[in-house]
């Protein structure tokens, strides 16, 4: 009865709060065409000009090279160290597992700021800052636990049983894990690398401090914001999220798509 | 290798790596940190020492402790905020919407966790200015302009922008799972709707928000970027005193015990909340 | 003439770039640059030192890439080379008042003074600035210099009344005033309005004390810390009417794009920062360097540094100063770079109204930090 009036309302309310979380990301697009350097309203010509720019700096295709490279090495071992520990959770009781899955999930409660921190004074200190391999090593750390939380709730929809199946058939634990648990697994690994992937792609301020002079997209971003800021912020914050976004619906596409294949 | 219940060689390399990782890269820095709290600084130069001075030097400090409880209540404002805001919203999507539109709404509010954070501040920039797009819209309707950039509200719409998805998708998430028969039940006992969202829907979801909120908290608690640029740094949160003072003189050792002070209030705030989520009901209805 | 050959050839170098590069661009970066064997030189400096309208002509004529790492902030740059191994910079672009800290920690190598025009310096000061030499031997060669006093918005705030730091107390600036966000030309501005003239930095407890007070009591009219960028968008979009700290290095190029701004030195006296290289300790691309340098001191590189498109400086040598006003008369003029002009920047230097930045003499850079963090606080 009272039903849609607040239907209508909620619509609405939802909309307002959709509005809010996307206004600044459909801003920012506006404003990557606009010729002003200094974006004010009401908005200047329509320019192309920050493209061209950020297209025809070297400096900016070396960072886009070093965020693929670290973006996704990144993947491959946060998803490594997301993967073994979703298994030994799954798979064993043993003694400390609970500081054992602290160890992994903890890192993202610890504010970046003071992740950088550490890690800087840290790594040069055993000798491995200021390499593109630095942020890799920091990065994995970082997007571990969110690897981990992926293939676990697929494992988690793995019937036990199975892989027992598999050992009883005259397979080891080795070849089990081969035909059994990692075919099982592949959408959520598939999907765990994308993520962590996008997480590396966009993190700057770890990145800033352990880097050196190796700069990643973030890090360009963050200089330009820091100096003299220009358009070409939101030309570069236009592509990092065509990228972002082509990895998170492909992670997406894929997860889901397996998902409900295995429901029915 | 063939007895399964020893500890293996198989066991042990899906165990073993992750151990030694986390202890070099995680372990290893933080404890590291908490080394550097007690270094001196000398000539600029960091120096090994054992020595209380920094902890003396930065807890006595009115500064230091300004920062603190504001920082603590600005995080705590824009987490209840972000809470708040995020509830009707949440709410629709998980109960009124079908789980055709549910699914699309969470992929969308996942989107902005993938654009850059710095560009879309850099973005409410433009959007807050005193000649912004946002006083230019209440203009028109006579209203404005208003002061947003530079204050708490800036800083906390800042907050939000990292926040608010957050805080949707996981009250989403957990009133959907809620078992729908349950709130019938309490429908057909003669419950009134705002009765049910806070006799039923809410003690059913409390771990679910509990998490929620600790999320915007930690978020909020840990950023420098919002009330850095939304905020003009007044009043300066804790991050923003920690790059403050490693910029000033190489005082990395003071950095450190801000940073170790901002862990301790983190982990003290986390494990409450989390031994609230997880706490048995009290009495059952 | 050796050089105009050069720089001829290089045209035509970057006319067959620019042809074969269009069709290249999106493959170069991944395939790895044509002219792989490119040295790099490591740069760590203020923003914008490093960009192409910088470093760009001299990067294709030598065959060099620079590698940029920008700081805010001396303290900050001490910082970043201290957690680096030694060598990582090549060349530093420091201010002035930190060359002899960068000295103290050894960071720095010695250069030798014939390899520069000290001969053709527009102020005496230049040849021996302090800090730069210890003894006779040199640590660092002079760039580029601005001055610092009242950056305001002019619809706001009158010529008049900018011509004293007492401006930034005006009441209708409440909330409006903005700092950039580092405590030495903030400070030292507080300093001058005390009166404090030449000893600026040179404070006695109670002098200090003194200037304390003084700062706190604009903390009503502040409306917030900014870098460089913030401070950037704060006076073009309105939301800072004045600023203290900063001067036409911020206001010059806002300027150049037509917005309502102007710095003037009060009648208290202004700031200079002083922009000076320096090779670091244990590159092994000194030679490199040192050519660098030598061609940024060239009157074509000290009209790169006047023009620079990150932030304006003014040249420190004649020659640099007379080819500015043949190539770039309206900056010149802008930057009231022509001798007889008013607010000349050596004519104000010659009357003593000018007092270069440096760091506090009886307290420590920690104090003064931490009064600032206390200030940003209250």
């Amino acid at each position: 009865m009272q039903g849609r009036g607040l239907n209508i309302i909620l619509a609405l309310y939802v909309a307002l709060i959709f509005t809010f979380i996307f206004a600044p990301i459909l801003f920012s697009l506006v404003f990557s065409f606009n010729s002003q350097r200094f974006p004010t309203i009401p908005l200047g010509e329509f320019s192309t000009e920050w493209y061209v720019k950020i297209f025809n700096d070297p400096d900016v295709w070396q960072a886009v090279r070093n965020s693929l490279i670290v973006s996704s090495s990144t993947a491959v071992l946060g998803t490594a160290l997301g993967f073994c520990t979703a298994y030994s959770d799954f798979r064993y009781n043993f003694r400390f597992k609970g500081p054992y899955l602290a160890l992994i999930l903890l890192p993202p409660t610890i504010p970046l700021i003071i992740m950088a921190l550490a890690m800087l004074a840290w790594l040069s200190r055993i000798g491995l800052s200021g390499q593109l391999w630095s942020i890799i090593l920091a990065h994995s750390v970082l997007t571990a636990p969110f690897a981990m939380a992926i293939i676990r709730l697929r494992l988690h929809q793995m019937d036990p049983d199975l892989e027992a199946a598999a050992w009883n058939l005259g397979g080891n634990e080795w070849q089990a894990m081969r035909h059994v648990i990692l075919p099982f697994c592949a959408p959520a690994i598939v999907s765990a690398l994308c993520l962590t992937a996008a997480v590396s792609f966009d993190e700057f301020a770890v990145a800033w401090f352990v880097s050196g002079l190796n700069k990643t997209v973030p890090i360009v971003i963050l200089e330009i914001v820091q100096g003299n800021i220009d358009p070409q912020v939101n030309a570069i914050g236009t592509f990092v999220f065509l990228t972002s976004m082509t990895l998170v619906i492909l992670a997406q596409a894929i997860f889901i798509s397996r998902q409900i294949k295995s429901h029915s | 290798m063939s007895a399964p219940r020893r500890l293996n060689l198989y066991a042990l390399t899906w165990r073993l790596p992750i151990i030694l990782w986390q202890l070099m890269f995680f372990v290893g820095p933080v404890l590291f940190m908490v080394a550097i709290s007690f270094f001196v600084v000398r000539n600029y130069r960091m120096t090994e020492a054992f020595e209380f001075v920094n902890w003396e030097k930065m807890l006595t400090r009115g500064y230091f402790w300004d920062s603190y409880w504001y920082t603590l209540f600005i995080a705590s404002l824009s987490a209840s905020v972000a809470m708040l805001v995020a509830f009707p919203a949440a709410w629709a999507l998980a109960f009124r919407a079908s789980d055709n539109l549910r699914r699309w709404a969470v992929f969308l509010l996942v989107i902005p966790f993938f654009t850059s954070y710095l560009v879309r501040t850099f973005s409410w920039y433009v959007i807050l200015a005193e000649s912004g797009v946002l006083n230019a819209m209440l203009g028109y309707i006579g209203l404005g302009p208003f002061k947003m950039l530079n204050t708490h509200f800036g800083t906390v719409v800042g907050y939000l922008t990292l926040t608010l998805p957050l805080a949707v998708i996981l009250q989403t998430v957990t009133m959907a799972n809620i078992d729908k028969t349950l709130i019938e039940a309490a429908r057909n006992l003669g419950c009134k709707p705002l009765a049910t969202i806070w006799r039923v829907v809410l003690p059913l979801s409390r771990t679910g928000f509990i998490v929620a909120a600790l999320f915007c908290f930690i978020l909020a608690f840990g950023d420098f970027v919002a009330p850095f640029y939304l905020g003009g740094s007044q009043e300066p949160t804790l991050p923003i005193l920690i790059l403050d003072t490693t910029k000033s003189g190489q005082q990395w050792p003071r950095a450190a015990v801000v940073a170790i002070m901002m862990m301790l209030t983190l982990f003290t705030v986390a494990f409450t909340a989390i031994a609230l989520a997880y706490r048995k009901p009290a009495g059952s209805r | 003439m050796v050089k105009s050959t050069k720089t001829q050839s290089n045209h035509y170098l970057r006319r067959d770039v620019l042809r074969i590069g269009g069709g290249v661009a999106l493959a170069a970066p991944f395939v790895g640059r044509a002219w792989a064997e490119t040295t790099e030189i490591n740069m760590l400096a203020w923003y914008g030192h490093g960009e192409p309208d910088m470093v760009g002509a001299f990067e294709e004529a030598n065959n060099v890439k620079f590698v940029p790492k920008y700081y805010a902030g001396g303290d900050n740059m001490l910082a970043l080379i201290a957690q680096s191994p030694p060598g990582t910079y090549d060349i530093i672009l420091s201010d002035a008042e930190f060359v002899q800290q960068l000295n103290a920690a050894e960071y720095i190598e010695p250069l030798d003074a014939n390899d520069y025009p000290f001969d053709d310096m527009l102020h005496e000061d230049f040849t021996k600035f302090p800090g730069h030499w210890d003894g006779d031997t040199l640590y660092s060669m002079i760039l580029r210099g601005g001055h610092l006093g009242v950056s305001y918005n002019t619809t706001a705030m009158s010529a008049e009344e900018a011509s004293s730091y007492q401006g930034f107390w005006k009441p209708e600036l409440a909330g409006k005033v903005g700092h950039f966000d580092w405590h030495l030309p903030s400070l030292g501005m507080m300093s001058l309005k005390n009166g404090n003239g030449a000893g600026l930095w040179d404070l006695s407890d109670a002098q200090w004390e003194a200037v304390q007070e003084t700062t706190m009591s604009l903390r009503p009219q502040v409306g917030g810390y900014f870098d460089y960028g913030g401070t950037f968008n704060g006076l073009k979009n309105g939301e800072m009417l004045a600023m203290c700290g900063i001067g036409d290095w911020i206001t010059g190029v806002l300027e150049r794009d037509g917005a309502p701004v102007a710095s003037v030195i009060p009648k208290e006296g202004g700031i200079q920062f002083t922009e000076s290289y320096c090779i670091g300790r244990g590159s092994g691309k000194a030679d490199l360097v040192k050519s660098f340098i030598q061609y940024m001191m060239s009157p074509e590189g000290q009209v790169k540094s006047a023009q620079m498109l990150a932030y304006p400086g003014f040249c420190v040598t004649k020659a640099g100063r007379a080819m500015l006003q043949e190539v770039d008369p309206k900056e010149a003029a802008r930057s009231h770079q022509m001798d007889g002009m008013a607010n000349d920047p050596i004519a104000l230097i010659n009357e003593g109204r000018i007092h270069y930045r440096d760091i506090p003499q009886q307290q420590s850079l920690e104090d003064w930090n931490d009064f600032w963090s206390e200030y940003k606080n209250a």
